[in-house]
């Protein structure tokens, strides 16, 4: 081979090389690309409830108010009939079959909606308003166009007199769309268009929280007493070695630790943050340690030796020196660490943070639910509703992973600092 | 040159790094305010031998001391010695510049704050204006204290190095090769500043360069394979040595 063809040779391989790169990173960006769009696509519609237009009238005497009610009657008197009756005006003929068929396009809780606005405006007794009752999940879907009219009547939940009724109350601008502030604030519920991530929200919030405030000053301590202060030993190599293990173990083991011995044998409340919390405070523990420990170790020898020359104890070059440098590192790995407890959903199914939570959590020892194990339950649900649900906690979840890793790259920036 | 107070003493003192033993019984003495330079090929031990003397070589868990070193008297390795007053009293230069990724003030400021060498904030002002003067940096520097130590140049980071050495008042500077990473202006200056600072410290220097050890010192180390072949004033080593090895190290035969 002459000098030429190798010298050719070896610019077709450093271009085949460049060309694979390029194939192998548009393939990735086209995956990540799809996802979201997917995610998008589904999951906006839940950012959006379906409203009824409805014109009520407070009238004391069918929801049976003293003369001047308090505040507790208003919220003890019954709405029902009111509501109904409130519903009824919508029609302009009186029909029960149309009655009955009516009462199934709003929510389930359409008489709370009705006694909620009463109680945030006492003043409304014997007046007469306009309220955006939410409807049921099915006209949501219609609404949004998600629902197929044209196949058989006898296979679909809303039957042709209700679409009539609908398109009516279209017509007459009543159906409106508006900010769905139930999947913000609501807990779990049955019914689609009840259902809302608050109570996941907030017990992912506290399981973090105690995740954070518990591995942390352990992870923190430990790799710099692992990498500054302890003797290189068989010992501390056998530690060494199982922090590396541990951070390779499945969540799911975490999650049986949990199990046995929290709720076992500690009897932890079951399916609450707090266990949630400690649980991932375990797995979360040598992740953290070993970006920890890789920050310290790139610390260069010469700032510790630079300090302890000057008459520093090890202590001082430690703590003066070693560690505010290796910040960046360790809190971004702290970071990415607490990014991935977020996402965990294994160890959770285990010790019940899986659960049908309706109430939004007050503290870390009322049962909650978390994002991820929220998008696992959702995904098994049949309704269209839970459909764009479930992408819209992922779209949520997504959020948080994103942010916390664009702080993490952020504070590594901000305070890395170059020497020599 | 009459012979002066003499400042440190090493008897029989031999160093081992794990199995392996890098100094055989080194017996030397060093006099009050001189330069000493220790001359000898890499890995002869020149660099470890310094690092004894303030007890660098603790910091390494393999590393074993045998012998006595004694500084003014005292054997530094004996358990009431604090090693912490000891590198108070023994500074160090290294051979690559380490400012602290600080201020150029922080960097002079961090030995006298630990120390609580001075009590408040003029006080310690003066004391890294005189630190900064007395490495040569002063003039330099004075407009951007507050600018970071790695901003320097090469040349300055060491003689910020060694300002930050000289802020704690110590009676002996070590320089493990102070001038390796230097061009020949700032090597320059540097030797220089040596000759000033023998006047008020003992200084012992490791380096490479023969033509520097001719310049600074007035005794002169040779070290080979961990042993200390020879030791005399730099004048008759480089004139007149006593060893053949150090002859055919000097004039470039070997090393």
């Amino acid at each position: 081979m002459t000098k030429d063809q190798r010298i050719k040779k070896r610019h077709r391989a450093e271009a085949r090389f460049k060309l694979y790169g390029l194939v192998s990173i548009i393939l990735a960006l086209t995956f990540v690309g799809f996802l979201v769009f997917t995610i998008f696509s589904k999951g906006s519609d839940a950012f959006s409830k379906t409203t009824i237009k409805v014109n009520v009238s407070f009238n004391a005497e069918i929801l049976s108010l003293p003369s001047n009610p308090s505040l507790e009657d208003i919220q003890d008197a019954d709405y029902y009939d009111l509501a109904l009756e409130s519903i009824n005006k919508l029609l302009l003929t009186s029909n029960p079959d149309d009655e009955k068929l009516l009462k199934k396009l709003f929510s389930p809780d359409f008489d709370l909606e009705i006694k909620n606005y009463l109680v945030k405006n006492p003043d409304l007794i014997n007046q007469t308003q306009d309220i955006n009752l939410t409807s049921s999940d099915d006209i949501d879907q219609l609404f949004k166009g998600n629902f197929p009219r044209d196949i058989p009547e006898d296979r679909r939940q809303v039957n042709d007199r209700q679409l009539e009724i609908f398109d009516e109350l279209v017509a007459q601008d009543k159906i409106q769309k508006k900010f769905n502030n139930y999947f913000f604030t609501n807990g779990d519920s049955r019914d689609p268009e009840l259902a809302g991530i608050g109570a996941s929200l907030l017990g992912s919030f506290f399981s973090v929280v105690i995740c954070l405030i518990l591995s942390f000053p352990i992870a923190i301590l430990a790799s710099i007493y692992l990498e500054e202060f302890a003797p290189k030993n068989k010992i501390t190599d056998f530690i060494e070695i199982n922090i590396n293990n541990l951070a390779a173990v499945p969540s799911i083991v975490y999650g049986l630790l949990g199990l046995g011995i929290l709720l076992g044998f500690m009897n932890f409340p079951r399916s609450t943050p707090l266990v949630a919390g400690i649980t991932l405070a375990l797995m979360t523990l040598p992740r953290i340690i070993i970006p920890c420990r890789a920050s310290l170790k790139a610390v260069p020898p010469s700032i510790r030796e630079g300090a302890l020359a000057v008459g520093a104890s090890k202590f001082q070059s430690v703590f003066h020196h070693v560690v505010p440098l290796s910040l960046p590192g360790t809190l971004s790995g702290t970071i990415i660490g607490l990014a991935q407890a977020l996402g965990e959903t294994a160890p959770l199914i285990l010790i019940g943070m899986v659960a049908f939570v309706v109430d939004i959590p007050g503290s870390p020892i009322d049962p909650a639910s978390s994002l991820p194990a929220q998008v696992y339950l959702w995904s098994e649900s049949a309704e269209r509703g839970f459909v764009e649900k479930t992408s819209a906690t992922i779209m949520i979840l997504l959020t948080f992973l994103i942010v916390m890793n664009f702080i993490a790259v952020y504070l590594r920036q901000k305070f890395e600092k170059k020497w020599n | 040159m009459k012979e002066r107070k003499i400042k440190i003493k090493t008897e029989n003192l031999e160093v081992y790094y794990g199995e392996k033993q890098a100094l055989f019984d080194v017996n030397l003495e060093i006099h009050e305010k001189e330069v000493t330079a220790l001359i000898g090929p890499s890995g002869c031990g020149k660099s470890t031998f310094i690092r004894c003397i303030n007890r660098m070589n603790d910091v390494i868990d393999i590393c074993k001391i045998k012998g006595s070193i004694e500084i003014d008297g005292k054997n530094i390795n004996h358990k009431s010695i604090d090693v912490v007053r000891l590198r108070e009293k023994v500074g160090m230069v290294f051979q690559k510049p380490n400012p602290f990724p600080k201020s150029i003030y922080d960097n002079i400021a961090y030995g006298p704050k630990i120390h609580g060498i001075t009590k408040n904030k003029g006080e310690l002002d003066n004391l890294i204006e005189n630190s900064l003067r007395k490495a040569a940096l002063w003039n330099e520097v004075k407009d951007r204290l507050h600018e970071p130590g790695t901003s320097l140049s090469g040349g300055q980071q060491q003689r910020l190095c060694i300002a930050r050495a000289i802020s704690v008042n110590p009676e002996i500077i070590l320089m493990d090769e102070p001038c390796s990473a230097l061009d020949p202006i700032a090597t320059a200056k540097i030797e220089e500043l040596i000759d000033e600072l023998r006047e008020t410290y003992t200084i012992i220097i490791v380096t490479h360069s023969m033509a520097q050890a001719v310049r600074v010192s007035q005794k002169t180390g040779f070290f080979h394979l961990g042993k200390l072949i020879e030791f005399g004033t730099t004048e008759k080593m480089f004139k007149n040595p006593s060893n053949n090895m150090t002859q055919d190290y000097i004039t470039g035969r070997f090393g």
